[in-house]
């Protein structure tokens, strides 16, 4: 006891020892095996050997650029479009929810608690070329008569869209609903128009929840497979899947390690610039 | 945000107390169970495992068997909860059977269960059934195990055109389940028409509405034969090339919705694709949900295989043998085909099934005639496993 | 606090601009409902389609009225393994991420520590990396190390990736506590146990809750990790992903309604129970 005493600077390490303990060994670690294995050449039938076979990057690249840039493509359409339908719904149950904000709130969530596939399945049914939403967009002519919506980019990035909104609507509603409406009316007084109340005074408070909800979805966005798999054709293929059929189906190791080596590379990249920008306590706080 | 920590002095300080915490969860983080599981060696330094197995177990039923097989395979109830074959088994054997149709494609299932085999580990499953080449890689890779012959006296019923195929000469490791066709399912009402050829598959107007099998041996080996290569030969590599460019192009149009392994039957079903390339019994097993659906072989030659029973490292020998010997018997393979609809290797079968579905008697898909048999070809299999071949056709299909 | 035109001497007050910002104000809860309803959409799809008596295996037209999958949910084969399993796994990961996350969270919140950067960005890192590179990194571990995939393997990636997710939640509520109430305990002459186990604890109880239950339904619902690790054990994400293969029964849908449901319900009675403990409305 009086050890802790004398050397109370130990405590918040021993708290922290068993977490962070478990977060390297099986976060940390892992990458470093990726980056082993990304490395490695060979098949099953010959085993795997570390050679520091830089082509399975090379190969990568100029093989999967398309998938690459497919991916950060959709991706960010998708992030631009959760953000245009999370901004003004959070907007709506943070200063006119009143006492429904919290049930309002569990509508936004409620999703999230389907499992992932299964409400990526229903949109497969929703979708069906010859359902009741292909059909009235047809006679709305959204749709054209033979075309389609389940099968197409559009599918896959409303899919996207779908799955990824919780994540763009959360931090935002937590930063807008921690704005002071007391400051939108003063803003007003001032500026004697919403609009500018709100680009000026609301807007900029929301920042913080805007930027990590673009964070939280765009990142985890970029190296889903599923929508695509369920929702697309072999054109609209993401880099996930690539990387998800050569590990899983091909068991092409070397290579599947050097695609998501290179894309944990970009990403990690992105972080940190983001929390240069921001600092990782309002990230995480 | 942050609280500067304050000390509170009395008989027992704070931080002793968040010690005991800290102690109390140091205890949980378990690095051990790294080293408690698996064997050694990891991924590197795997070689191939030198043959498995010999007959020399006991003679002992199990209490189950775990079986995994492709979908609609066996006869079953409108939602396949209840399979009354298995259940005869179960009765007369007292082995409990698992049944999982957990075999979508034969490179997917690989890349499940090639790890531990691998490492000389079991895979919790005492009977798989790949297709035949996949059996022969398995085989050569040393995964597989003997069957216990004398467990399997119905092994005579093996019909003789089956019994010796290249790669297991004597069928020591192998059994058939159940030969299979790849031709076109489509609905005729959507698509306008009869379908004679895969060509047909490739007209605009079908755009987005068909799908491929992500088998090279299926997809290519139909192509091929369009083009009038017999691809159970020695396979020209510009032949391939031009094969697969023609995929290719389909691919880039959009012609092709998606390439599947087993799971083309539920767009088919919805309505969503009107044409596939697909397996013969499967397109009678949707008539419930689609009985417009129909099945065709293309003028030019369907390919075919044979889906085959192997046991794995891990499986029990003598148990998953007596299950073997079981489905070699023609009452109860009758049984099965009169439900799946494809080619039976039971020898006795056709007579059997007179009593009970005489209508199947006829039909070439089932009990295909020797003249539907010469339109019908087995992928060759050094092929198969052509690496550039490979590489090609995976470049088409996506990945 | 609306904002709707208050008897104010403004300058603003003209009835083209109170139209207006009616109108405007009743757009918003337009689209506030129509956006509800789209997130809500598929939802409903599921719920309806776990009532429908199917023609054959695939379940996508509306054929009839039946209750005969939910008085037999666990009918298709391996689907009620599957679940166990999940659920199995899930209580694991649970219990075991929730402990180290909380202890992580009260380090970070009550003490300043080198390395604390440090730990923000790896706690911050498997938040928002994707799934796909969470688990083939650990596949890759698990192949170069030759440990068996399976249910423990499955278990260890879950525990990892739900610390993070706990951390987050239970800081958030860390953060807001008064730690005077700690002090007039020792003030009165408790002792640091007492004070932990009868003042602390239970006034964070709800943010680890919240990240207990956060991390609960992470790990039921995880399909990428899971799918990478999992060797052959089935889980009932993975089940699913199978299934869609060849026909999603209608069982599907119930199981994903049942733990749709529960989940809601406890969510709910966690806020309630919040809102007991503090009437003055801290959320």
């Amino acid at each position: 006891m009086s050890f802790l005493h004398r050397h109370g600077w130990l405590t918040p390490y021993l708290l922290l020892a068993p977490g962070i303990a478990f977060l390297v060994l099986f976060f940390v670690v892992p990458l470093y095996y990726l980056g082993y294995t990304s490395l490695q050449e060979g098949t099953v039938q010959v085993g795997y050997t570390f050679t520091w076979a830089w082509d399975n990057y090379s190969e990568a690249f100029s093989t999967y650029q398309e998938q690459f840039i497919r991916s950060l493509q959709y991706a960010g359409i998708a992030t631009v479009l959760a953000l245009l339908i999370s901004y003004p719904l959070t907007y709506w149950i943070a200063f006119r929810g009143g006492r429904w904000k919290n049930l309002l709130l569990l509508f936004i969530i409620a999703p999230f608690f389907v499992t992932y596939l299964i409400r990526t399945l229903a949109w497969q049914n929703i979708l069906a070329d010859d359902g009741f939403l292909v059909g009235v967009m047809q006679a709305l002519g959204l749709v054209s008569d033979d075309g389609r919506l389940l099968a197409t980019s559009t599918a896959v990035i409303a899919g996207i869209t779908y799955n990824f909104l919780p994540f763009m609507a959360l931090p935002l509603y937590v930063a807008l609903e921690q704005i002071d409406p007391r400051l939108i009316e003063a803003a007003k007084d001032l500026y004697s128009s919403s609009t500018k109340a709100f680009l000026r005074v609301t807007l900029p408070l929301s920042a913080p929840g805007l930027i990590a909800g673009t964070l939280l979805t765009f990142i985890p966005a970029a190296g889903d497979f599923i929508n695509a798999e369920l929702l697309g054709t072999p054109n609209q293929a993401m880099i996930g899947n690539v990387i998800q059929s050569k590990f899983l189906e091909i068991t092409d190791y070397g290579q599947a390690a050097a695609l998501s080596v290179i894309l944990m590379a970009v990403i990690l990249l992105m972080i940190a610039i983001y929390t240069r920008i921001l600092g990782t306590e309002r990230m995480t706080g | 945000m942050n609280h500067p920590f304050e000390r509170i002095h009395g008989p027992m300080t704070r931080k002793q107390l968040l010690r005991r915490a800290a102690v109390g969860g140091a205890t949980l983080s378990l690095p051990g169970i790294l080293a408690a599981c698996g064997g050694d060696g990891g991924i590197e330094g795997q070689q191939a495992a030198t043959g498995a197995g010999d007959t020399t177990v006991a003679q002992e039923l199990a209490d189950e068997i775990t079986v995994s097989n492709w979908p609609f395979y066996i006869d079953q109830n409108d939602d396949a909860t209840s399979f009354p074959t298995l259940d005869q088994f179960t009765e007369e054997t007292g082995v409990k059977v698992n049944y999982l149709e957990d075999i979508n494609s034969n490179e997917e299932f690989f890349g499940e269960i090639q790890a531990p085999l691998s490492r000389g580990q079991g895979i919790d499953r005492d009977i798989i059934v790949p297709t035949a080449w996949l059996a022969a890689r398995l085989l050569n890779l040393g995964y597989l195990q003997k069957l216990d012959k004398s467990a399997i006296p119905n092994i005579d019923n093996l019909e003789d055109t089956l019994a010796s195929p290249a790669w297991d000469p004597n069928r020591d490791y192998s059994l058939p389940w159940q030969s299979y066709i790849t031709g076109v399912g489509y609905d005729p009402k959507k698509v306008g028409g009869e379908i004679t050829s895969v060509e047909q598959l490739l007209d605009p107007a079908l755009k987005g509405k068909i799908t491929m099998l992500d088998s090279m041996e299926d997809t290519i080996g139909l192509f091929l034969l369009e083009m009038g290569v017999d691809p159970s030969g020695e396979i020209d590599p510009t032949a391939y090339d031009e094969a697969v460019a023609k995929v290719q192009k389909a691919v880039d149009d959009g012609q092709i919705r998606s390439f599947t392994g087993n799971d083309y039957t539920g767009p088919l079903a919805k309505g969503d694709v009107w044409a596939s390339l697909a397996w013969s019994g499967d397109i009678l097993i949707l008539q419930p949900d689609n009985p417009n659906l129909q099945f065709t072989v293309p003028d030019a030659g369907g390919m075919t295989s044979v889906d085959t029973m192997v046991i794995p490292t891990g499986g029990d020998v003598y148990t998953a043998s007596t299950f073997m010997n079981f489905f070699y018997d023609p009452e109860i393979a009758a049984q099965v085909t009169a439900y799946v609809q494809y080619i039976t290797p039971v020898k006795g079968t056709k007579e059997a099934i007179e009593a009970t579905n005489p209508e199947l008697v006829e039909d070439p898909l089932v009990f295909p005639t020797p003249e539907a048999l010469e339109n019908l070809y087995e992928f060759n299999a050094e092929a198969i496993e052509n690496p550039e071949f490979q590489e090609q056709w995976q470049a088409v299909i996506g990945v | 606090m609306t904002t709707a035109a208050e008897p104010l001497p403004r300058n603003r007050g003209s009835v083209a601009t109170r139209t207006w910002a009616f109108v405007r104000h009743h757009t918003l809860t337009f689209f506030g409902i129509l956006a509800l309803a789209y997130l809500m959409l598929p939802i409903v799809v599921v719920i309806v389609f776990s009532f429908n008596d199917p023609a054959g295996r695939y379940n996508y037209t509306w054929e009839g009225f039946t209750l005969d999958h939910w008085t037999t949910p666990f009918g298709p084969p391996f689907l009620g393994d599957a679940v166990m399993t999940s659920i199995q796994v899930a209580l694991v990961a649970t219990i075991v991420a929730t402990i180290l996350g909380t202890l992580v969270a009260m380090a970070l919140v009550r003490y300043h520590f080198r390395g604390r950067g440090a730990t923000n960005f790896l706690i911050f890192v498997p938040l928002t990396a994707p799934e796909i590179v969470l688990g083939a990194s650990l596949l890759t571990l698990f192949l170069n190390l030759g440990t068996a995939l399976g249910f423990w393997t499955i278990v260890l990636a879950h525990i990892m990736f739900c610390i993070s997710f706990v951390v987050v939640t239970v800081r958030a509520r860390l953060v807001g506590f008064d730690r005077h109430v700690e002090e007039a305990a020792a003030d009165l002459g408790a002792n640091e146990w007492v004070t932990f186990l009868r003042i602390t604890l239970p006034l964070i109880a709800p943010g680890i809750l919240a990240g207990a239950l956060l991390a609960f339904s992470l790990s039921i619902d995880d399909f990428v990790i899971t799918s990478f690790n999992s060797g052959t054990t089935t889980t009932f994400p993975l089940y699913v992903w199978s299934a869609a293969q060849r026909g999603v029964p209608a069982e599907v849908n119930v199981i994903g309604t049942m733990i749709f449901g529960v989940a809601i319900v406890l969510m709910l009675a966690n806020v309630l129970w919040q809102y007991r403990r503090e009437p003055k409305g801290a959320e």
